[in-house]
């Protein structure tokens, strides 16, 4: 363990003595795995961190080569000699990725190897921190799974009259959502023939730059096809951000509702609502 | 293949390209070639460039188009870009492409009745 305290020699040593103290430390701590290699690969020390989420008591691993901690194809690729190298060569290593508990099943760690060298820089081991992350990965591919299934149900795009396209925005747009918003869009112009699209930003609840940039950009792609858009559900609020950030919307038809939109659409189609009673 | 692919056709006093689905740069250069020889033999006021099968959209063929559209509007014609496809407009975004002055229309037809329609009320990209 001596050769693992990188701790400088005058850390508050008491009356256990610093190495006792520092030994108990460690081996005391329970959320991380904390072992040492020998300079082969070979486990050396062993704590109450790693018997607990790797499943092996101390004397059942200490000798065994690391590879038993890795999944079988992790180790037919060389992924353990390789990080060993790695971390032999460059001073330590970093990854989080799949590891395998005595009992076969599979958790997601964070590990952190670093060569241990004495005073010469020869190579004394390593040593090899790793925390069991898999609620946090499950967390977050449940946050990356929903943000996908809210991003393809919110943007629905409409044919309300013949020619015409309505697509609602709600909530912020980032870069993602633009790019599957504008071809959704853009589809549906061309399936529909639709030469007029009413893009509402009423639900968008603040425009900024990149906001106003993603808008900007569909816009074009829109007329790319040969239709137009409409921008839509210009608030007050939106109206004075677009004026204060100097963003500039000229050659861009806007209003503040989506019916003045439409009113816009079936100007630009040539078609006029008349009341019934009037055509008389 | 590249000059043997390509017809402009002339209806009344418009022309009408027809762009080939994937076409080289040797087909492009050759494409604006005929294009502003047909519109000094026939006088043309206006082109439909018909792009509807066209895959795929690069920096070279952009620039093409925007050059065609600029050249063919000093020799008094308007230009119209027809029927490109969801994918190239979005793509061409992007990367940041543009066409230049030309007209864009969603088919044909929709092309020609904007070079049938008063000069006003055009539409730029």
């Amino acid at each position: 363990m001596k050769k693992a305290t990188n701790t400088p020699s005058k850390s508050p040593a008491t009356v256990l003595g610093s190495e006792e103290s520092f030994r108990l430390l460690v081996e005391g701590i329970k959320d991380y795995a904390i072992i040492m290699l020998d300079p082969t690969g070979h486990v050396a020390s062993w704590n109450a961190g790693a018997a607990r989420f790797k499943g092996y008591r101390a004397e059942e691993i200490i000798g065994k080569h690391l590879s038993c901690f890795y999944p079988t194809e992790a180790v037919q690729q060389g992924l353990p000699e390789q990080e060993l190298k790695t971390a032999a060569k460059e001073g330590g290593f970093e990854n989080e990725g799949w590891r395998v508990r005595k009992d076969g099943k599979r958790f997601w760690a964070n590990v952190i190897i670093s060569a241990l060298r004495d005073k010469d820089g020869s190579l004394r081991g390593f040593s090899k921190v790793t925390r069991d992350l898999t609620e946090r990965k499950q967390a977050e591919e449940q946050i990356q799974q929903q943000s996908k299934e809210i991003m393809e149900l919110s943007t629905p795009v409409m044919q309300v009259w013949q020619g015409v396209v309505v697509a609602p925005l709600i909530g912020s747009l980032d870069s993602q959502r633009t790019q599957q918003f504008m071809e959704r869009l853009l589809n549906r112009i061309v399936e529909t023939n639709s030469p007029v699209a009413l893009v509402d930003i009423m639900g968008v609840p603040t425009v900024d730059t990149q906001t106003a940039q993603h808008l900007i950009e569909t816009i074009s792609a829109v007329r790319l096809l040969g239709a137009q858009v409409v921008l839509t559900g210009v608030r007050p609020a939106i109206a004075q951000t677009l004026v204060h950030l100097g963003i500039d919307l000229t050659g861009i038809m806007t209003r503040s509702s989506l019916s003045g939109g439409l009113q816009v659409a079936l100007d630009i189609l040539n078609l006029k609502v008349v009341r019934k009673d009037d055509s008389r | 293949m590249a000059l043997e692919s390509i017809s402009v056709i002339k209806l009344r006093d418009l022309l009408l390209v027809t762009v080939p689905p994937d076409p080289d740069d040797e087909t492009i250069s050759a494409l604006q070639e005929r294009v502003l020889q047909a519109m000094a033999l026939y006088e043309a006021r206006g082109l439909v460039l018909d792009i509807s099968t066209v895959q795929t959209l690069d920096s070279f063929f952009a620039r093409t188009v925007a050059e065609t559209v600029q050249m063919v509007g000093l020799m008094g014609g308007r230009t119209v870009l027809a029927g490109m496809c969801a994918s190239v407009a979005v793509t061409a975004t992007q990367l940041g492409l543009t066409v230049g002055n030309a007209l864009t229309a969603l088919d044909v037809d929709r092309a020609l009745d904007l070079l049938n329609a008063a000069p006003s009320g055009a539409r730029c990209v």
